[in-house]
């Protein structure tokens, strides 16, 4: 017995189609974002020109002492973004159980929503002062609650029917973990991760301005002080190259081959 | 003027492999999702579950599969109690639900392959199994397919390949052709027909339609409704292999149909006899 096809080739040329519409959509984006940029030039005298920019870029990279300060930054990024999911999860979990500890977690998470990045980072500098402790405590702090919210999503979402599914094949605790709420799981971790690891790239930089001498912040903090205009630039390029070369080229690879099997079309037997 | 139903021999047979005495089920402690049920199986029997929407059918086979603990009342199945945990030595339950319940992030075999894992079967016994139930449902292109990107029809049949290839003495099945369509549905019950002659298994179908009942089963037990007990128990004299369109299962169709008119439609079910009461 067979079942037809459905729209393979249509879904096909769809999807290409789709990819291209994304690829000019995308160049017209950042072509417009250039524009901005050559317009701030000409008539301000704070934003330095494009050429200008961009004839420095060869010279700027081959400075040795800028890769430590961007290394620190990417280790306090990833650090405190492991320390947010890690807590965000734990958060979730307690509040998706209810009971007094759950409201107490929900409490202290929505809390923590309302604390301005430039609040916490102060209050930062005044417990940790300037230790590098201080960057992954403001960091860590200001995401988690975000990451918390979005895998309480999950976790009130999980398909009970499933879990019914595992009751009646007697599936052990670690099979049901590894095959049913693990997997259920891992969109909305994903998804708590990309919002959170660019919004934890903003907050870092931010943290590193008050509470430390090292990384990208306290670059962009120096170049300031010295009105070096193009160095700023300079470290903002680095900045977004980094935030969203990791994301386009790590984050989002690697979410796609995870969650492949939400694949569309179907297949004939 | 139609004949009389059928009617089998009792409940008290010999070799009963699937016992069901007294099953009282209340979800809230105090609405009676099942009112003293009882239900009797032999090896390798297939049994259907007929009555209305919402009467509690699915119920019964949550209580037979051991997930959910009666208020009251017995099942046994290979002379074993089903509560929670059966022990190493119970025979072994296929579920095949009316929704596929498939892990949608896990390929086909591999949604086969989980099962049987949790049940203990031999590592190297798996994949053999695994091809064996996937070609005997003529699946065997989509052993590597995600499920979502099936139709209904072929999840379902992965669903059922899954509770097959288990080997289970017993496969229960709530309404598992219920969202198909009426073409594919067709397919899918002659398919089951087949492969039940083919093995020893036996079978618990619950259904709300009474033409599969009739087409499918050994012996249909027609329930009141809700709270389920038993009405009727409809023995189906009919050899195999069975035609869908045969007259004689329109005639017991018809039959059926003019006992739980009023059961189903409009009477009161307590005002009913049930089969015992009647017996």
């Amino acid at each position: 017995m067979t079942e037809r096809p459905e729209g393979s080739i249509a879904d096909l040329r769809k999807a290409v189609t789709d990819r291209w519409l994304d690829f000019f959509l995308g160049l017209a984006g950042l072509g417009s974002l250039v524009l901005v940029w050559w317009v701030g030039s000409r008539t301000t005298t704070f934003v330095p020109s494009i050429a200008e920019v961009v004839s420095s870029i060869p010279e700027f990279v081959r400075e040795e002492e800028i890769w430590p300060d961007v290394l620190a930054t990417v280790r306090r990024v990833f650090g405190a973004l492991a320390i947010a999911m890690v807590t965000g999860f734990g958060a979730a979990y307690v509040m998706s159980r209810g009971g007094l500890w759950g409201q107490v977690v929900d409490r202290y998470v929505s809390l923590m929503l309302g604390i301005p990045s430039t609040i916490a980072a102060l209050l930062a500098l005044f417990i940790f002062k300037r230790s590098e402790v201080g960057v992954y405590f403001v960091v860590a702090i200001i995401t988690f609650p975000f990451v918390a919210l979005t895998l309480l999503q999950g976790l009130r979402a999980a398909d009970r029917r499933l879990d019914e599914m595992s009751d009646v094949y007697r599936f052990p605790m670690t099979a049901h973990v590894r095959h049913v709420a693990g997997p259920h799981l891992v969109p909305y971790t994903f998804a708590a991760l990309r919002n959170e690891y660019a919004h934890a790239w903003k907050v870092v930089v931010l943290a590193e301005l008050f509470a430390v001498n090292t990384g990208m912040g306290a670059r962009f903090a120096r170049a300031f002080d010295r009105f070096l205009l193009v160095d700023a630039m300079l470290w903002l390029l680095v900045f977004m190259v980094i935030l969203l070369g990791t994301e386009y080229l790590l984050i989002l690879p690697v979410e796609r081959r995870v969650l492949r099997w939400r694949g569309s079309g179907q297949v004939s037997a | 003027m139609r004949p009389e139903l059928p009617t089998p021999a009792g409940p008290e047979g010999n070799g009963d492999y699937i016992r069901v005495e007294g099953l009282r089920v209340s979800y809230d402690g105090t609405t009676l999702a099942l009112a003293d049920l009882d239900l009797v199986a032999s090896r390798g029997d297939f049994v259907a579950v007929l009555g209305p929407s919402g009467c509690g059918k699915s119920t019964l086979l949550h209580a037979m599969s051991g997930v959910l603990q009666p208020q009251a009342g017995e099942i046994e199945i290979g002379g074993h109690a089903v509560q929670g945990s059966m022990g190493s030595d119970a025979p072994l339950i296929g579920y095949v639900f009316q929704d596929h319940r498939l892990l949608p992030w896990r390929t086909v075999a591999q949604n086969i392959s989980i099962v049987l894992h949790a049940a203990g079967v031999p590592r190297a016994e798996i994949e053999s199994r695994i091809d064996r139930y996937l070609k005997m449902l003529q699946i065997d292109r989509l052993r590597d397919a995600w499920p979502m990107r099936l139709s209904g029809g072929q999840r379902q049949r992965v669903s059922i390949a899954r509770a097959l290839a288990l080997q289970p003495a017993v496969v229960l099945m709530d309404e598992p052709f219920s969202t198909l369509d009426e073409v594919t549905a067709r397919l899918m019950r002659q398919q089951l027909a087949e492969l039940w002659r083919e093995s020893s298994q036996t079978i618990v179908f619950v259904t709300h339609s009474i033409r599969e009942a009739l087409f499918l089963a050994n012996r249909v037990y027609v329930l009141t409704k809700g709270p389920a007990r038993v009405m009727e128990v409809v023995d189906i004299p009919i050899e195999r292999p069975r035609r869908y369109e045969d007259p004689r299962l329109t005639d017991l169709e018809g039959q059926i149909v003019d006992r739980v008119m009023s059961v189903w439609g409009y009477g009161e079910p307590e005002s009913e006899p049930t089969h015992k009461e009647r017996q």
